[in-house]
């Protein structure tokens, strides 16, 4: 009888403390390594979406990340739909406008993909009268049609998916793709017929967001749990893991890791997955 | 071998529900609501065969991604209603199908002849006994054959809700070939999206031919469509 009060106690404590668990619902474009992007068993992962579910094991809500097309992100988010938005996103003044950024939490340049065997520099390729695919509404995007608007000799082809960008360069469809760097050394790694022709410093500060006048309070959530993450070593660690490792390791690093993370051991988690990804 | 075996149990596993779900709840939207309007528009009161035309015309005449984007975008930024993403592609993409199926409807009870509605009217029928005993259950038949049409665009409209983030298959074959084309090479993306476009032929095929099926068991001689296909 004592035992069965027990059980029921227990049972009843377990219950409440997932219900008080807050849950923030997390918008992604999951089509983009190393950020984020879904394994071969269909789990989210990537460095932006390891990041909000440390903090969410730090501050103590839980999260619910759901597949985004990346030009309707901005819109859910700014309305209030979706609660977070991690999806490496640039922090632009257009975008404040729909919606409020956390601190900055990566810096990225643009780097320009071209085929091996175009011959192509990073000047003939965005001068020379050749063809540019890039992202519908990202940053390189708005630097090719900037280039146009001055006049210089280049034509912009947009895509609503990066991985069709690349696709279409490497079937010479169009000449090079513009891209943040790392996504662009991710596909460079695992495609020979292309190559990185150069990089465009832009120092693009990324930054999570939320709805504009953060009606949940969640940039300061945010913005300390990085700076937890920071200051724990966590953060340099999720670093070493996804940027410039292979993609398949760090599935098998994440798949052997994420127990640790679901038991709260942040550190540990970050740790783990800077070993495996790399070994 | 085992990517495209792995692919194609994540597009089941993953995908396919919701575009099934999506799909029915599609229909029998349409279904629910293009009768009424069908027989509203031709034996209802002038201002309501107005009405009826008019949304009829409107839902058919704008291009099913924008009412989807209107139905999510547009209300959650004008008014601050805040539907799921799979409810405002259900609305949007329902309302479209009930004006389409309205038409098919409407077409299959203009085809009973005028003479039978007089006919019943003439014995003393009530326009909904009428509507209930004689005109519906041959318009129900003869509108078989076009409402497979209707299914088969139906079912593929729904891949047009991965754009606000409904994950059904389109959307989860976006992850797969995303990944496939990091880890296995550019060339996969082609054998995805053959592997997606046999799921989506398979269910346009299974579901014609139970539709199919159902026409023939309803079939009463001297009143079918005419001529047969073989099948």
């Amino acid at each position: 009888m004592k035992k069965a009060f027990l059980i029921v106690l227990a049972l009843g404590l377990t219950l409440g403390m997932v219900a008080y668990a807050e849950t923030y619902k997390v918008a992604s474009d999951t089509t983009w390594p190393p950020f984020e992007w879904a394994d071969a068993e269909g789990n989210l992962l990537g460095f932006d979406l390891d990041l909000v579910r440390c903090i969410g094991a730090l501050q103590g809500f839980d999260v619910e990340i759901t597949s985004y097309d990346w030009d309707i992100i901005f819109d859910d988010v700014g309305s209030g739909r979706m609660d977070i938005g991690a999806s490496g996103a640039t922090i632009t003044a257009d975008r404040e406008l729909k919606v409020d950024f956390s601190n900055p939490y990566w810096t990225s340049d643009q780097a320009v993909l071209v085929r091996v065997d175009s011959g192509l520099n990073i000047i003939t390729a965005l001068a020379g009268g050749y063809t540019v695919g890039a992202q519908l509404e990202t940053t390189g995007a708005g630097i090719i049609s900037g280039l146009v608007d001055e006049g210089i000799d280049v034509e912009l082809t947009e895509y609503t998916l990066y991985p069709l960008a690349v696709l279409d360069l490497i079937n010479g469809n169009i000449d090079a793709v513009i891209q943040d760097e790392p996504a662009s050394v991710a596909s460079a790694t695992a495609e020979e017929a292309i190559q990185v022709a150069g990089v465009i410093k832009t120092n693009e500060n990324f930054g999570l967001f939320v709805a504009e006048g953060d009606p949940k309070g969640l940039l300061t959530l945010l913005n300390d749990g990085v700076a937890q993450l920071k200051a724990n070593g966590a953060y340099n660690d999720l670093v070493t893991a996804y940027m410039g490792t292979d993609l398949q390791k760090v599935e098998a690093a994440w798949k052997a890791s994420i127990g640790l993370l679901n038991d709260g051991d942040v550190v540990a988690f970050a740790a783990s997955m800077a070993t495996l990804a790399n070994e | 071998m085992s990517t495209i075996l792995q692919s194609l149990q994540m597009m089941v596993e993953r995908g396919l529900p919701t575009t099934i779900l999506l799909t029915l709840g599609l229909l029998g939207m349409g279904l629910l609501m293009g009768y009424p309007i069908a027989f509203l528009q031709v034996y209802g009161p002038r201002p309501v065969r107005w009405f009826c035309h008019g949304y009829e015309q409107v839902f058919r005449g704008i291009p099913a991604i924008v009412l989807i984007l209107l139905f999510h975008s547009g209300l959650s930024r004008t008014f601050g209603i805040l539907l799921p993403a799979f409810a405002s592609g259900l609305l949007a993409l329902g309302l479209r199908s009930s004006a389409y199926q309205s038409q098919i409807f409407r077409g299959a009870i203009q085809s009973v002849s005028e003479g039978q509605m007089q006919a019943a009217r003439s014995v003393g029928m009530s326009k909904l006994q009428a509507i209930r005993h004689i005109i519906l259950p041959q318009a129900f038949r003869l509108s078989i054959p076009p409402w497979t049409n209707e299914y088969s665009s139906v079912l593929k409209d729904t891949s047009l809700a991965s754009a606000i983030g409904v994950h059904e298959l389109m959307k989860q074959t976006t992850l797969i070939y995303t990944r496939v084309q990091f880890t296995r090479g550019v060339e996969w993306i082609l054998v995805i999206l053959i592997l997606v476009a046999l799921i989506y032929w398979v269910l346009t095929f299974v579901g014609n031919t139970a539709l199919g099926y159902l026409e023939k068991r309803t079939r009463i001689p001297g009143f079918e469509t005419k001529g047969q296909v073989d099948r």
